[in-house]
């Protein structure tokens, strides 16, 4: 329960967020049972590389504070959007939160917004769905995947979130969204393998008063369908972009310095000591590394306004992006 | 779901947005005024009343040849009628000079213009009178006309302010009014500083216009519990992002401007009021003498000044200490954030902009000094936009960099 809100200390059955290490970071059930593999109850033991933890001993402790391991420690977090992204166990590919940013900004949500997303997945994009349109907004997430549709619900409960958002069972681009969003959706996202079959769902959901849509793809012939299909329905202000991100670590380096002055002047001229001295003089610099390799490609974002009803008829776009 | 009516009536004394093609102006509204567009004159009477998202076609003014009017399309089939243009070339090979090739002088193009702006009518005159316009290729007459359009557009439409738009034009405009923030940047400051619905959320901003306070404002959203403390160094914050955004006033009270030096002095001085108060604000104009210039003398009243009461509220949360603290500074953000830290809780998220890399190295060591402070990551972005077309899907020529930023998650130890 522990993601709504934010929260001073642990209660039981809260999800707590483990931090080791940059790369080394963990989401855990503090409770004192769980289940094992052969379906028994037992101690619920979290095994780190520095040492096992009793999940129950988290229970009462101060979200940010120390937590000792038996060859080490760690710190306890409260869970973010950003943080269970980076430790949700993945049942699909998920979105990370370069492109959730771009995203959330970019479909202009705010407290109160009403957001479909289809694809569920593995809800690591729900969870920013629903942080940004809490208290008021609703969050419509759908997966034609039953098993996942129900993971989902249950992780939504268990992270306190179930009242914010609506998990549905069903194949969006065959059935569409249902009649009861017809006309009061703010935004809609879609990360599908064929977004443009939902796009014309999209419109119905969408509010007469109109709206933003999003839809990620991997490739590009997803990404020309499905601007096709946003421009013959009428969409505005169509525009496609990719962000990457790259992380970079701060280091002191020192390099080594060459001075070839001496070899000028004969051995006899200067004290050789003190020139060879100067020659394997170290510069000493910050710098910012970036990682030897990393991603160098996510997914494509398409962004498009659906116009209220009044403006959809003029054939007339005054959002005609700068082209070359 | 019925619109209401009068939600998206376009009023006097809105902010609006006027988009022009690639074009957007941010323009308060009054019952009589004339903006400039462009190079356009253009009298904005006849908006009021309307909605937004209609679109208006700039006219000559009957009274004035240098004026334009706006007038409602209500129909645009005349708008839209396409082009007859002559069958294209297939490829460049005919064209010699790319300079000179056009007949009409800027002379008969501006007497074009004042008898009636009509992008259609002006650029069918000049491909007309262009003397290599036929020989180009397809693709070349339509990149022309494009170009020719938005020069002559004489459709706009106006828009009620949002963050995206507003992001967008201020680093169309000039993105050093906003620290050179651009979206992907804002973006990700306030989800790695986990702005939302609830909490205290502590903001220092030197030079965005406004556009943070905005931003963070807008997710922390209406009606709810969420609150801004937003430190500057001036007498008067920038606030132009803010104002435009034209927020309820339950949740415009919900952020607090409050100065740097007055608030930080009164957190830990706690003096009485009237000594401080003088001095204080001297200090602060020679602290910044571009933002004092706008400033009216507050009338020293008996009762407690605006900018004191807001002061003391904001030290009232300050002791309970904020849920996010954001960085968007012009100085060296060092000093800054070790002032600030302090009013952080532990668990919470710290972010810090800045457009160039090295002021955030130091930080970053700086920040693994302490031992209360972990997951530093720093971190920016390559973002590029696609032209996507049939058969010419591509990467847009022209790209642009952002700047760096800078998270981190305080202790509580
Ligand atoms: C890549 S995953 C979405 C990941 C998600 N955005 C995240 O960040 O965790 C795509 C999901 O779409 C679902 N899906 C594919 N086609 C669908 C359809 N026609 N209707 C509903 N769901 C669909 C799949 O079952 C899969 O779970």
């Amino acid at each position: 329960m522990s993601f709504d809100g934010y929260k001073a200390t642990v209660k039981e059955g809260d999800t707590v967020v483990l931090y080791l290490t940059i790369s080394q970071v963990y989401s855990i059930k503090a409770q004192e049972k769980t289940i094992n593999k052969k379906g028994i109850e037992v101690e619920s033991v979290f095994q780190t590389p520095y040492g096992a933890l009793k999940c129950a001993e988290l229970v009462g402790k101060t979200y940010g504070s120390k937590v000792s391991l038996s060859k080490g420690w760690g710190y306890i977090l409260q869970p973010t959007p950003e943080l269970w992204t980076l430790t949700l166990s993945h049942r699909t590919q998920i979105i990370y939160t370069p492109d959730i940013s771009m995203i959330i900004f970019q479909l202009e949500l705010c407290p109160g917004s009403i957001v479909v997303e289809s694809g569920t997945g593995s809800g690591s994009l729900s969870h920013a769905f629903i942080r940004a349109v809490k208290p008021h907004g609703h969050l419509y997430t759908f997966d034609f995947h039953e098993v996942r549709s129900e993971i989902a619900r249950q992780e939504f409960d268990d992270h306190g979130l179930g009242q914010y958002v609506t998990v549905c069972h069903k194949d969006v681009c065959e059935n569409g969204f249902g009649e009861n969003l017809n006309g009061i959706v703010d935004a809609v996202f879609l990360d599908l393998p064929h977004p443009w079959l939902a796009v014309p769902h999209a419109v119905k959901a969408l509010k007469e008063s109109g709206g933003r849509i999003c839809s990620f793809s991997p490739c590009i012939e997803q990404v020309q369908k499905t601007c096709l299909e946003l421009t013959r329905l009428g969409f505005q202000e169509i525009q496609t972009m990719e962000v990457l991100q790259t992380q970079y670590n701060v280091q002191t380096k020192h390099i080594p310095v060459k001075d070839l002055d001496f070899l000028k002047m004969a051995k006899s001229e200067n004290k050789s000591d003190g020139a060879e001295k100067k020659e394997s003089e170290v510069a000493k610099f910050l710098t910012a590394i970036p990682p030897m390799q990393q991603p160098g490609h996510t997914g494509y974002l398409t962004f498009a306004s659906l116009y209220p009803i009044w403006s959809r008829k003029l054939g007339i776009s005054i959002d005609e992006n700068e082209t070359d | 779901m019925e619109i209401e009516s009068n939600e998206f009536e376009i009023k006097a004394g809105d902010f609006a947005i006027v988009q022009r093609q690639g074009y957007t102006k941010l323009h308060k509204l009054k019952p009589h005024g004339n903006m400039l567009i462009g190079k356009f004159n253009v009298e904005m009477d006849n908006v009021i009343g309307q909605r937004y998202f209609d679109t208006f076609q700039m006219k000559n003014s009957p009274e004035n040849k240098k004026m334009f009017i706006l007038e409602k399309v209500e129909d645009s089939t005349n708008a839209t009628d396409a082009l007859n243009i002559e069958k294209s070339g297939t490829d460049n090979r005919n064209i010699t000079s790319q300079g000179d090739t056009q007949s009409l002088t800027k002379e008969d193009i501006d007497k074009l213009q004042d008898s009636e702006l009509n992008s259609n009518a002006i650029i069918y005159e000049l491909v007309n009178n262009s003397k290599t316009f036929n020989m180009k290729t397809g693709y070349s007459q339509e990149k022309y006309i494009r170009k020719k359009e938005k020069k002559y557009f004489e459709y706009l439409q106006l828009r009620k302010p949002t963050i995206r738009l507003l992001t967008n034009m201020f680093y169309r405009q000039d993105p050093v009014k906003t620290l050179g923030i651009r979206i992907d940047d804002l973006s990700q400051i306030l989800t790695y500083a986990n702005i939302h619905s609830e909490g205290n959320h502590l903001l220092y901003d030197s030079g965005t216009s406004g556009l943070m306070m905005a931003a963070i404002m807008n997710a922390i959203g209406a009606r709810t519990s969420g609150t801004l403390i937003h430190m500057h160094p001036g007498n008067q914050c920038q606030k132009n992002a803010f104002v435009a955004m034209q927020f309820p006033e339950e949740q415009k009270v919900r952020c607090l401007n409050v100065n740097l030096y007055s608030v930080i002095r009164c957190f830990y001085q706690d003096t009485a009021k009237e000594e401080n108060y003088e001095p204080t604000r001297k200090r602060q104009k020679t602290e910044d003498p571009s933002s004092a210039s706008t400033t009216k003398v507050e009338e020293e009243a008996p009762k407690q000044p605006q900018w004191q009461l807001e002061n003391e509220k904001a030290c009232r949360i300050l002791k309970t200490k904020c849920d996010s603290l954001v960085v968007t500074s012009k100085e060296h953000p060092v000093n800054l954030v070790k002032e600030l830290l302090p009013f952080l809780n532990g668990g919470r998220q710290l972010v810090v902009f800045s457009l160039t890399r090295e002021p955030l190295q130091d930080l970053f060591l700086y920040l693994k000094s302490r031992l209360d402070i972990v997951a530093i990551k720093l971190s920016n972005n390559f973002m590029r936009y696609y032209q996507v077309l049939p058969e010419r899907t591509h990467p847009e020529v022209n790209m642009n960099s952002g700047g760096f930023i800078l998270s981190a998650v305080k202790l509580n130890c």
